[in-house]
C-alpha cells in the first residue's frame, strides 16, 4: 500500500481469547482460500455508528469518534497485517448532507479509493444503519441508489447490512428477533428498492444482515466476549459472515479509473459527432432553408407588387 | 362635342394645363425623415379619407377650371396627364384638392393640405368655392357686399333680361332633369360639373359663362339657366337640362395612354369645303384608331373591368353621368390600390360602341438619385449608387407604374441603412415625356467618421465620509466609428470602457467591430454581410445558482474575450442563416474576481467549500476554445393588426474544432420552434381589432462530447420556465421546455394566461460535477400563470409548480 504504513495487527491480542481464536481461525480459512487482503468498505448515513463499527472490528481507537457530530471529514483507511494476511477498512464520512445525499462525499470516496487502490477489489461493502430506528424512508433508498450509481449493482453480492445499536430493549409488543427480523426485511426491502435488484436476484444472493453493538456497556458472555442480546458473541460473527461473503465466489468490485470518475458524459458519443453533424445539416438546416425558400415564394405580395 | 369623326363624346376630367404647368413646377411632395439634428418633420403619408369615394384624385367637376380649361381648348386629349399627378402641393393654392402626399419640407402645410384632402366633397367644394373662377374673377373686387336683384318676389327672369352691373347672391342652385322631370340632388354629380354654389355671389357675365361652359361640356343635348327672384334679394338658379344619351352599350375596356405621343390637333377651319371635312374627320378617325392600337393594357383587373361591363348591361341607356361614374369608379380602383400617379382622362363611348376609359397610369419614365449638402445643393456623395438602388423595390424602377406603396417601402429600405441624415422621395412629372413622372430620391449624407471620448470620475465617501484621493477613479468611454467605409456601407466601430483609467484591467470592456455587407457584390441581389468582432463580455453563470432550498450560492463570473468572425445571409427580413468562427478564451471568477477552477458550495454547516464543480473543461478556470458556429432562423411573423402571426424556427450549432484547451470536440445543438397560431380570422386593417392568438413554443437544447460548465443548458428564468429563477431548475447537458400561452386581445393591448415545463432529461448528470445536484435542483419543473402586457413591460403572476407558490414578476420585453 503506497504510503500507507501497515501494521501489524497488534490489537487482535486484546480480544477476548475466545474471539481471538475465532479470528484467527477464519483468518486461516481465508489464507487457505488463497486470499491474503481483505478490503472493506464501510458506508452508511452519517451517525449511525461506522468508524465505531471499525474501531471495535479493529480492536482499538483507529478513528476518532464523538458522540455528535461526524467527526470523519474524509475517508481514512485502516490497513492491519498479521501472518502474512492483510485487512483493510476504509471508513468512509456519512453519505447525508444537509438532508440530501451528497454527491460530493460520494466523489471524494471515490477520488480516494482511486489513489489508494487503484487496481485493487473492494471485497466486501459494509452498509451500516441502526438497528433502533423504526422506519426507513426515501432518503435511505436514495443513499442506497448514490452507492449503487457509483459502484454499481454488483457491491450489493458483496455487502453486509450491518445493524449497529444493537443492544436495544424493543417495543413492547415486540420480541427482540421479531423486532430484528422486521427491522432487517424492511431494510433489506429499501436496498433492494434502492439498487434496483430484482426479486429474484434477492433470493440467489440475499444480502446478509449483522448485528453490532459497539458501546463499552455492551453485554459480555463468560469469556468476555461482546455479546448480542441473543447472546452470540457479535465480533467473531461479524467477521465470519464478511469472510464468508468474501469467499462467495463473486469477484470484488474491481477499483479502476471508470469506477472512480464514473462514467465521463464528456467521452460520450464523441465518436458520432461528425454523423450528428451531417445529419444536422441534412435534416436540420437544409429543410430550415427550404421552407425559408417557401417563405419568400409564398410571401402575400402587396398588390402593387 | 364631336371632336373626332368617331362620334366619340369624351368626358375630360383633369384640370387645366395652366395649373398643371404650375403642379410641375411646384410639385413637390416628398418622403423625407427626421434624423439627428435634420430640421424636416415632415413624413409620407396617405391622408385617410373617411369618405373615399370622394376622395379620389380626378375629382374633375370640383375643379373648377375644368371646365373653362374646356372653353379654351376643346381638345380633351391634348390634357396632359402629368396633371394628373395629384400630390399636394406647396401651396394649397393650386391645389385640386388631391393630396395623396403629404408636402415635405412644410410641416403645416402639409397637414393643411392633407386635411383638405381628406374632406372629401365639402373639402372641394371649399377649395373650389375660393379657387373657383368666379371667385379668382372677383379677386380685384371688394368681397363684400351684393346687389339686391331690386325685382318682385318669385318672378322668372331670363338670364339676358339681369342687369349688367348688378352682384347676384345665389341662394340656391337646382338642375332639373327635363326628361324625367324631377330635380337633381346637390350630391349629384351634375352639381360638380357647376361651378356656381348656392352662396355665391355672381354677376350675369358670370352666370353667361356658366350657362356656356354647361351647353359646351357635352353632357346635355340641351341646357337653360333661369333664375327666380327670391323676396330677400337673392336668386334661385334652376338648370332644366337634357342629358345627352346613348342606347345601351354593353362592353367596357379600360386603356393605359400613358407615355403616348400627342397628336398634333389640326386646326378645324370653320370655312371648311364638304371634302376637306371628310377629309379631316378621317384624319381624326385614323388618329384615334392608331392611338386605341397603340395604348398598352392597363392594371385595371379584370374583375372590376367586368363589374362595370355587368353594371352597363343593367342599364337600358347610357348618359353623361353613368360616365363619369365609372370614371370615378375607376379612378378609385387606382387611387385605393396605391396608383397615386394615375389618372382617368377620358370616359367616352366609342363609334364601336363601347365605353372607353382612357387612363394615365403615371409610369416612372426615370429614378433620379441625388446628393445634397448641409445647404440642400446637389453634390458629389460618397455612398455608391448601387447601396442605395439594391434598396428600391422593382416597382419604383423605369418602366413601373408609380405606386405610393412603393415609395413608402422605399423609402423605408432606404431609411433602415441608417446611412442619410435626410432622405427625400419626390415623384415629380416628366416634362420631356407626358404622362411619365421622374422618381427623385434625394439624400443628405452625415459625418461618417466620428470619435468620442466621454469621461467620467467616481469619488468614493471614505471613512468618516470623506472622500479620499486615492477612491478618486477616472473613468469613461473612447469610441471611434467609421461608416460607410468607400462609400459601400462597411463600417468599423470600436470602444473602450473603463471605470478606472489608472486601473483598467481590473473591468476593461472591448469592443471592435467590422461590419461588410454586399459579400457578393453590390449588384447582386444575394445578400450576405461579413461580420468580424473583437469582444469581452462579463456575466453572472446561472449554472451556479441554488435550487429553492438554497438561498445564497457564491456567484460565478463567466468572462468571455474572444474574436468572431462570421457571414450572415439574410433571406427575407427576419429569416436569415449565419455561420462562422468563434475563438474566445473563458475565464471563470469568483466574487473576488479571481479564477475560480471549482466553484464553491455552501456546506449545511454554512461554510463555503471550494470543491464544487468543475468551472472549466481545462481544471484550470481558463478555457480557450475554438469552434464553428451556425444559426439559421426562419421567421415569418408578422403583425397582424398588433397581434404576432406565423411562425419562427431557430437551430443553432456549435461544432468544436478539439481546437483549445484539452482539445474540447463538442456538437452543441439547440431548436425551437414558436408557432403563433390565430385562432380567429379577423379583417387586416388599422383600428381593426387583433385575433386571439395561441402561442406554442418548443425548444430542445443538446451537447455531445466535451461540455464546460459555461455552455451547459440552464432552465428557468423569464426566458425559459417563468416563475423561476435564471437557472433555478438545473443545468443540463440536454434540456426540453415545452409553453403554450394564449394571448386574448383587450383594448390596445392584451392579457394571456401561460403553462410552461422545462425538463433537463435527466442528462444534469451529465454535466461534470452535477451542478444541478449540488446546489439542490430539481433538474425540472412546470409553471403557470395569468399576465398583461402593459407596453413594454409585461406584468404576470406565475405559479411555481415545485414548490407551489406563486409570485408575481415585471419583465420587460417578450418571451417568444
Amino acid at each position: 500500500m503506497a504510503g500507507q504504513l501497515v501494521k501489524e495487527w497488534t490489537a487482535i491480542q486484546q480480544f477476548p481469547a475466545a474471539t481471538q481464536e475465532k479470528l484467527v481461525d477464519l483468518l486461516g480459512k481465508l489464507k487457505s482460500q488463497n486470499v491474503d487482503t481483505l478490503t472493506i468498505l464501510v458506508m452508511g448515513k452519517g451517525g449511525v455508528g461506522k468508524s465505531s463499527t471499525v474501531n471495535s472490528v479493529i480492536g482499538e481507537r483507529v478513528v476518532t469518534v464523538s458522540a455528535f457530530q461526524s467527526e470523519t471529514p474524509r475517508p481514512v483507511m485502516v490497513s492491519r497485517s498479521r501472518s502474512g494476511f492483510t485487512l483493510n477498512i476504509i471508513d468512509t464520512p456519512g453519505l447525508v448532507e444537509g438532508g440530501y445525499v451528497s454527491g460530493q462525499v460520494l466523489d471524494t470516496i471515490k477520488s480516494f479509493l482511486g489513489r489508494l487502490l487503484l487496481t485493487k477489489t473492494i471485497d466486501v461493502l459494509l452498509y451500516v444503519d441502526r438497528l433502533d430506528s423504526y422506519r426507513v424512508d426515501d432518503l435511505d433508498k436514495q443513499v442506497v441508489q448514490a452507492i449503487t450509481d457509483s459502484f454499481g449493482k454488483e457491491i450489493w453480492h458483496k455487502a453486509i447490512a450491518v445493524l449497529t445499536h444493537a443492544q436495544l430493549s424493543p417495543p413492547d409488543t415486540l420480541s427482540y428477533v421479531e423486532f430484528f427480523s422486521k427491522r432487517s426485511e424492511s431494510l433489506l426491502k429499501c436496498i433492494r428498492q434502492g439498487a434496483r435488484i430484482s426479486k429474484r436476484d434477492a433470493q440467489n444472493f440475499a444480502i446478509p444482515v449483522a448485528l453490532v453493538e459497539n458501546s463499552g456497556r455492551c453485554n459480555k458472555n463468560e469469556g468476555d466476549e461482546k455479546i448480542l442480546p441473543t447472546g452470540t458473541p457479535w465480533i467473531p460473527n461479524l467477521v465470519q459472515t464478511i469472510t464468508g461473503l468474501a469467499l462467495n465466489g463473486k469477484g470484488g468490485i474491481v477499483i479502476d479509473q471508470k469506477l472512480i470518475e464514473g462514467p465521463n458524459a464528456n467521452d460520450r458519443g464523441k465518436l458520432f459527432i461528425p454523423l450528428i453533424l451531417a445529419l444536422q445539416y441534412l435534416f436540420v438546416i437544409k429543410p430550415i432553408q427550404k421552407r425559408i425558400k417557401d417563405d419568400v415564394a409564398r410571401e402575400t405580395r402587396p398588390s402593387w407588387a | 362635342m364631336a371632336a373626332f369623326a368617331a362620334p366619340a363624346l369624351l368626358i375630360p376630367v383633369t384640370s387645366s394645363a395652366a395649373s398643371r404647368r404650375r403642379r410641375n413646377s411646384s410639385a413637390n411632395a416628398s418622403f423625407s425623415r427626421p434624423r439627428g439634428n435634420s430640421s424636416a418633420t415632415a413624413y409620407f403619408s396617405r391622408p385617410h379619407s373617411p369618405n373615399s369615394s370622394s376622395m379620389q384624385s380626378p375629382k374633375p367637376s370640383k375643379s373648377p377650371s375644368f371646365l373653362l380649361k374646356y372653353l379654351i381648348s376643346p381638345e380633351s386629349l391634348g390634357l396632359s396627364a402629368a396633371s394628373c399627378i395629384l400630390f399636394l402641393l406647396a401651396k394649397p393654392v393650386f391645389s385640386g384638392c388631391c393630396s395623396i402626399f403629404n408636402f415635405g419640407s412644410g410641416g403645416g402645410g402639409g397637414g393643411v393640405g392633407g386635411g383638405g384632402g381628406s374632406d372629401g366633397g365639402q373639402g372641394g367644394g371649399f377649395w373650389s368655392r375660393i379657387f373657383s373662377p368666379a371667385a379668382i374673377a372677383k379677386d380685384d373686387e371688394p368681397q363684400q357686399g351684393w346687389d339686391s336683384h331690386g325685382l318682385p318676389a318669385n318672378i322668372v327672369v331670363q338670364l339676358n333680361k339681369l342687369s349688367r352691373f348688378k352682384k347676384y347672391k345665389v341662394s340656391e342652385i337646382k338642375f332639373l332633369d327635363r326628361r324625367h322631370g324631377s330635380t337633381v340632388g346637390t350630391e349629384d354629380s351634375l352639381s360638380e360639373i357647376s361651378s356656381l354654389r348656392p352662396g355665391g355671389i355672381y354677376n350675369k357675365a358670370q352666370l353667361h359663362k356658366e350657362l356656356e361652359t354647361l351647353a359646351t361640356c357635352g353632357m346635355f343635348d340641351k341646357v337653360d339657366l333661369e333664375t327666380k327672384t327670391n323676396p330677400d334679394g337673392t336668386i334661385s338658379i334652376t338648370i332644366p337640362f337634357l342629358e345627352y344619351t346613348w342606347p345601351s352599350i354593353d362592353r367596357f375596356r379600360c386603356i393605359n395612354v400613358g407615355l403616348m405621343p400627342q397628336s398634333k390637333p389640326i386646326e378645324k377651319d370653320p370655312d371648311m369645303t364638304l371634302k376637306e371635312m371628310l377629309e379631316y374627320e378621317r384624319s381624326l378617325a385614323k388618329d384615334y384608331r392608331r392611338r386605341i392600337e397603340r395604348s398598352r393594357p392597363c392594371l385595371l383587373p379584370i374583375a372590376v373591368q367586368t363589374e362595370i361591363s355587368k353594371m352597363l348591361r343593367q342599364r337600358l341607356n347610357v348618359n353623361a353621368r353613368s360616365l363619369r361614374r365609372i370614371g370615378k369608379m375607376v379612378q378609385q380602383w387606382y387611387y385605393e390600390n396605391g396608383y397615386a400617379g394615375a389618372q382617368v382622362v377620358n370616359v367616352y363611348v366609342s363609334n364601336t360602341k363601347e365605353v372607353v376609359c382612357e387612363v394615365v397610369e403615371g409610369d416612372i419614365t426615370q429614378l433620379v438619385i441625388q446628393f445634397q449638402d448641409k445647404l440642400g445643393n446637389i453634390c458629389k456623395g460618397k455612398t455608391h449608387f448601387g447601396v442605395i438602388e439594391r434598396e428600391l423595390p422593382m416597382q419604383l424602377r423605369p418602366g413601373q407604374v408609380l405606386n405610393i406603396e412603393a415609395g413608402q417601402q422605399a423609402f423605408r429600405n432606404i431609411d433602415s441603412l441608417t446611412l442619410f441624415s435626410n432622405i427625400e422621395l419626390n415623384p415629380r412629372s416628366d416634362e420631356k415625356n407626358e404622362g411619365g413622372i421622374i422618381v427623385e430620391v434625394k439624400l443628405k449624407e452625415p459625418e461618417y467618421k466620428s470619435a468620442e471620448v466621454s469621461t467620467e470620475w467616481s469619488i468614493v465617501p471614505g471613512r468618516g465620509g470623506r472622500p479620499t484621493l486615492a477612491s478618486i477613479q477616472p473613468g469613461g468611454t473612447v469610441s471611434f466609428e467609421h461608416r460607410n467605409i468607400k462609400g459601400l456601407n462597411r463600417s468599423l466601430l470600436g470602444s473602450v470602457t473603463t471605470s478606472n483609467f489608472l486601473n483598467p484591467q481590473d473591468d476593461l470592456g472591448f469592443k471592435l467591430e467590422y461590419v461588410h455587407p454586399y459579400l457578393d457584390g453590390v449588384y447582386n441581389p444575394r445578400n450576405r454581410t461579413f461580420h468580424a468582432s473583437c469582444f469581452n463580455s462579463r456575466k453572472l453563470s446561472p449554472v451556479f445558482t441554488g435550487g429553492p432550498g438554497i438561498e445564497e450560492v457564491p456567484p460565478v463570473w463567466v468572462d468571455r474575450a474572444g474574436v468572431k468572425a462570421n457571414i450572415t445571409e439574410k433571406f427575407t427580413r427576419q429569416s436569415k442563416f449565419t455561420y462562422g468562427l468563434v475563438m474566445e478564451e473563458i475565464t471563470m471568477r469568483d466574487e473576488g474576481g479571481r479564477i475560480a477552477a471549482n466553484a464553491q458550495r455552501v456546506l449545511p454547516s454554512g461554510g463555503v467549500s471550494a470543491d464544487g464543480p468543475p468551472t472549466t473543461l481545462s481544471g484550470t478556470g481558463v478555457d480557450r476554445i475554438a469552434f464553428l458556429q451556425a444559426n439559421i432562423t426562419r421567421d415569418n411573423t408578422k403583425f397582424l393588426n398588433g397581434a404576432i402571426v406565423g411562425e419562427r424556427n431557430v437551430f443553432q450549432l456549435d461544432q468544436g474544432l478539439g481546437i483549445g484547451s484539452k482539445f474540447p470536440f463538442f456538437n452543441r445543438h439547440q431548436l425551437s420552434v414558436t408557432r403563433f397560431l390565430q385562432l380567429k380570422q379577423v379583417e387586416e386593417g388599422a383600428g381593426k381589432p387583433p385575433p386571439p392568438v395561441l402561442v406554442l413554443h418548443g425548444q430542445f437544447g443538446g451537447c455531445v462530447g466535451d461540455l464546460p460548465s459555461y455552455d451547459a443548458f440552464t432552465l428557468g428564468g423569464p426566458y425559459s420556465v417563468r416563475g423561476y429563477n435564471m437557472g433555478e431548475l438545473g443545468a443540463a447537458r440536454n434540456i426540453l421546455e415545452l409553453a403554450a400561452e394564449l394571448r386574448i386581445p383587450l383594448r390596445n393591448t392584451h392579457v394571456y394566461v401561460f403553462a410552461e415545463h422545462g425538463n433537463d432529461l435527466g442528462s444534469s448528470k451529465d454535466v461534470k460535477g452535477n451542478p444541478t445536484e449540488v446546489y439542490r435542483r430539481m433538474g425540472h419543473g412546470s409553471s403557470y400563470g395569468v399576465g398583461a402586457k402593459l407596453g413594454l413591460m409585461r406584468a404576470e403572476y406565475a405559479v411555481d409548480r415545485n414548490s407551489g407558490t406563486g409570485a408575481v414578476f415585471f419583465r420587460f420585453g417578450e418571451r417568444f
